[in-house]
């Protein structure tokens, strides 16, 4: 068998239907559109060193930042999390042998690669969208030139694969746990991708019928958004943000999970609250559903029809906070070390990710954001939530189980270096944005000669994205030259309870010798205190874990 | 008047209202920060591992403590979602009384109409003058694309929707100021340059310049072309001694016939010597490139001035 798996490299990865298999290409792809769009990035952020136009026309400038956000969030985030990590993980982490479906899983995999493509390909022929990711009629219908139907089809293809996969991780676990694994035994990072599959399955359509009203109208005589004829562009708008807040939910409900794993590994301790850390993603998924028009406040909408959302959107802090804070408790006592992973999930996720979390409640706050709508605070506020959350815990994440997926160490030095460029680099880059905004930036802008009192904090955050390059390039180089000369890794480097860690590294085909019983919670770490005093409120003991 | 490092001056009663909530919830954010911060800090240098084969404490958590931090956050969201929404309400409501200014916003210019002075009504480009201390509605539409009406200054920000009249109202304070009109809604090539002057005038100043049609300075004097000249630098390109710079001189054009690059004539009038300023790579004459910088920002006013101005010259 092995020797037959070896002998072809399209066999072994372009036939393959192993979800581990299918999950590691998810990654590698998913990383070279976070290299792309990071490119994409280093230009804006160098035309915007100066005011006045230095090195890309306007044109180019708004090809590139609607490239960028469009690759970033289809191409990179939503892939990483959803493609990559729960296509590995979720099937070995309940003790299952592979997805549920996994030829449509192999197939969910190309169809992203294909709408990636389509994407990249506006590149080559020459036809870019300039049409910003969000794609407001009219203008994204009037915009000339391909750009709107290579990206519309690029955006239909992807939701394809994304609904596919959906389907795939929400019947791997509700059918396909081991023996033993309750669902208050699976691990948080399972818990927030049945939530994220879920927001999937119910948001992507309501993106798919969005963009499809824009084709209809630029090609078919619809007249959606056509004022003229009584169509009215906020419909889009509407459906736009039914699905595309839901997808911020996507892209931070796996990163939670992602850093609920790896805190409790290295401070040996249990995750504080389990049952608070899982339902509140169940209710982020939820009450994500009811926040879209806080996009709109100034849209058009009377004022005060923003209320409700407003109330919604802060509501949504909440379990956001309350996993702030169980983290932070998981913390408390523990015996923590310092690797490469728990620096960026400690210091990178929780830190980074409040302060996302704080700049939100002044844009869900309907007075402030007649002031801050539309200008570099939005701009900081979501890098915040989705480099310092997001990206934190996919780079933490891939630290963390690199071990795992090659069955090589990656070099430990370079990872702590990496994660102080990005921490560096992130902040320089986004903290100065926050003023931009606040005092007359708009996002979206390519020159800012109107008020050159601006010039420098642009100039830092330019600096700080050149910073964050380079912590890439680190982890590229790190990651390649690992995979290949790194040290051998053991089946469980790190003393992890999760079913993951109980197989060789890399695991076999279909994952287990034999498929496990479970007994024990996820992260039974720890040594009960003596006299057990500090347990008195609501406390619970589980059962000894088998290992560790 | 001078803004902090935060926000720019506030120049208007919803400016300082907005301001308020802004810094009250500063304060608050400030707090969970440095909680958070000081806790993350604190344990990760308190508990960290001494001997690699160290367990910490067994702990599952704490119910007591759940209720107290999913609490007290909400508490703090209920108290400002009140504070906040009052505040909605009062800014949704325009005082009878408000003065109505009708923006129009288009690839990439602001126009903006005042009901009353001659002929009922005028229309200014990229120019807003407002009366001090007085309730101002705009009425907001867009000929195109969506552009957004934004005035940092102000703290009012509403979109301009095709098809749709969107309005905001806002009532500047007693002092005279100047300020910028940006577009903050993406709306294509020039979108960053979709920039209009804007200034609060005393209300008797104001009087004057509606009733000349927006003709007279904020001080009551007749627009001045030839400062106007100095001040755009026009000068520096034309000269209005006759000679020849990197643009034709302003002597004695007026009324000549000149040709263009592409062979056709034209008759420098008062429409093509305004379209060359607004748009001058439209008709260029033969003989110079066409490296002028465009002036869609200068007011009609403005632009008649600088005609004038270029007239007089014999």
């Amino acid at each position: 068998m092995e020797a037959a798996h070896r002998s072809s490299f399209l066999r072994e990865w372009i036939l393959t239907v192993d979800h581990k298999k299918i999950g590691i290409l998810y990654g590698i792809t998913s990383l070279v559109f976070l290299f792309l769009g990071g490119l994409a990035a280093l230009v804006i952020r160098t035309e915007l060193f100066w005011p006045g136009q230095d090195v890309v026309t306007p044109d180019t400038f708004n090809q590139l930042f609607t490239m960028h956000g469009t690759i970033m969030i289809f191409g990179f985030v939503i892939p990483m999390l959803t493609g990559a990590f729960a296509n590995y993980l979720v099937p070995i982490m309940i003790g299952a042998r592979d997805m549920a479906f996994p030829r449509m899983n192999a197939l969910s995999y190309w169809l992203f690669l294909l709408g990636g493509l389509v994407l990249l390909s506006s590149f080559f022929i020459g036809h870019m969208p300039d049409i910003g990711w969000t794609a407001y009629p009219p203008y994204s219908i009037e915009s000339k030139g391909l750009g709107l139907d290579l990206w519309v089809t690029s955006v239909h293809i992807l939701g394809l694969s994304s609904i596919l996969g959906a389907i795939n991780v929400i019947v791997t676990i509700f059918n396909l746990r081991a023996p033993g694994m309750t669902f208050t035994r699976m691990p948080l990072f399972v818990w927030s991708s049945l939530v994220t599959a879920f927001i999937q399955l119910f948001g992507v359509p309501a993106l798919g019928g969005a963009v499809t009203t824009l084709l209809l109208d630029k090609h078919a005589g619809t007249i959606f958004y056509d004022v003229a004829a009584g169509g009215d562009p906020m419909l889009y708008q509407h459906l736009f943000w039914f699905y595309s807040h839901p997808a911020v939910y996507v892209m931070i409900l796996p990163a939670m999970g992602i850093v609920s794993e790896i805190i409790p590994v290295f401070a040996r301790k249990p995750i504080f609250g389990y049952k608070a850390v899982a339902y509140s993603s169940v209710a982020i998924g939820f009450l994500g559903f009811l926040v879209w028009a806080h996009h709109m406040f100034v849209a058009g909408m009377q004022l005060s029809e923003g209320v409700p959302f407003m109330v919604t959107s802060m509501i949504i802090a909440v379990p956001s906070a309350i996993k702030v804070f169980n983290w932070l408790a998981t913390l408390y006592r523990g015996q923590i070390e310092f690797t490469t992973p728990m620096l960026f999930s400690a210091l990178g996720f929780v830190g980074l990710f409040t302060i996302g979390g704080l700049s939100g409640l002044y844009l869900a706050n309907v007075p402030l954001d007649l002031h801050l709508h539309d200008t570099y605070f939005v701009v900081a506020h979501f890098h915040y939530v989705i480099l310092g959350g997001s990206l934190m815990a996919i780079l933490a994440g891939v630290h963390y189980w690199f071990p795992k997926a090659f069955g090589r160490m990656y070099n430990e030095t370079l990872g702590k270096w990496t994660f102080a460029l990005f921490f560096i680099g992130v902040n320089l880059t986004f903290f100065p944005m926050h003023f931009m905004g606040m005092l007359n930036m708009p996002r979206r802008y390519f020159d800012y000669s109107y008020d050159p009192s601006l010039t420098l904090l642009n100039q830092l955050s330019t600096i700080g994205a050149y910073i964050t390059g380079l912590g890439a390039i680190l982890l590229a180089v790190n990651l390649v030259v690992s995979a290949v000369r790194g040290a051998k890794a053991s089946a469980n480097p790190w003393g992890a309870l999760t079913l993951e860690w109980q197989t060789s590294s890399p695991p076999p085909h279909e994952n287990f010798e034999e498929i496990p019983v479970v007994t024990w919670g996820p992260y039974d770490y720890g040594e009960p205190e003596a006299p057990r005093k500090r347990l008195k409120y609501g406390q619970t003991i589980g059962s000894r874990p088998l290992s560790g | 008047m001078e803004g902090s490092l935060f926000l720019p001056a506030a120049l208007s009663e919803t400016a300082k209202d907005v301001d308020v909530l802004f810094y009250i919830l500063t304060g608050i954010a400030v707090v969970i920060f440095l909680l958070v911060w000081m806790l993350l800090l604190i344990f990760l240098v308190r508990y960290r591992r001494k001997h690699p084969t160290k367990q910490g404490l067994r702990l599952y958590g704490n119910t007591r403590l759940e209720i107290i931090w999913t609490v007290i956050p909400a508490l703090i969201l209920v108290v400002l979602g009140i504070y906040s929404a009052q505040m909605v309400y009062a800014l949704q409501k325009p005082p009878a009384d408000a003065y109505e200014i009708q923006v129009t916003a288009s690839k990439w210019k602001w126009e903006f109409t005042y009901p009353d002075g001659p002929n009922g009504g005028f229309t200014t480009l990229n120019d807003l003058r407002l009366p001090a201390d007085k309730p101002i509605l705009f009425r907001i539409t867009s000929t195109d694309v969506i552009h957004s009406f934004w005035i940092p200054e102000l703290r009012i920000k509403m979109d301009a929707v095709p098809g749709r009249e969107t309005r905001v109202w806002v009532k500047p304070l007693k002092e005279e100021g100047k300020f910028k009109v940006l577009c903050a809604e993406y709306c294509g090539t020039a979108h960053a340059n979709m920039v209009s002057d804007a200034l609060v005038m005393k209300e008797e100043h104001f009087g004057k310049w509606v009733a000349s049609g927006g003709k007279v300075d904020p001080s009551g004097q007749p627009l001045d072309g030839k400062q106007l000249a100095q001040q755009f630098g026009c000068l520096a390109c034309h000269a209005i001694d006759g000679r020849e710079l990197a643009g034709p001189t302003w002597k004695g054009i007026y009324g000549t016939e000149r040709e263009l690059v592409d062979g056709s004539k034209v008759k420098v009038d008062d429409e093509y010597l305004k379209e060359s300023i607004v748009n001058p790579n439209a008709k260029v004459v033969k003989g110079y490139a066409p490296s002028m910088p465009a002036y869609p920002q200068l007011s009609d006013a403005q632009l008649q001035a600088l005609v004038d101005y270029i007239k007089s010259l014999k």
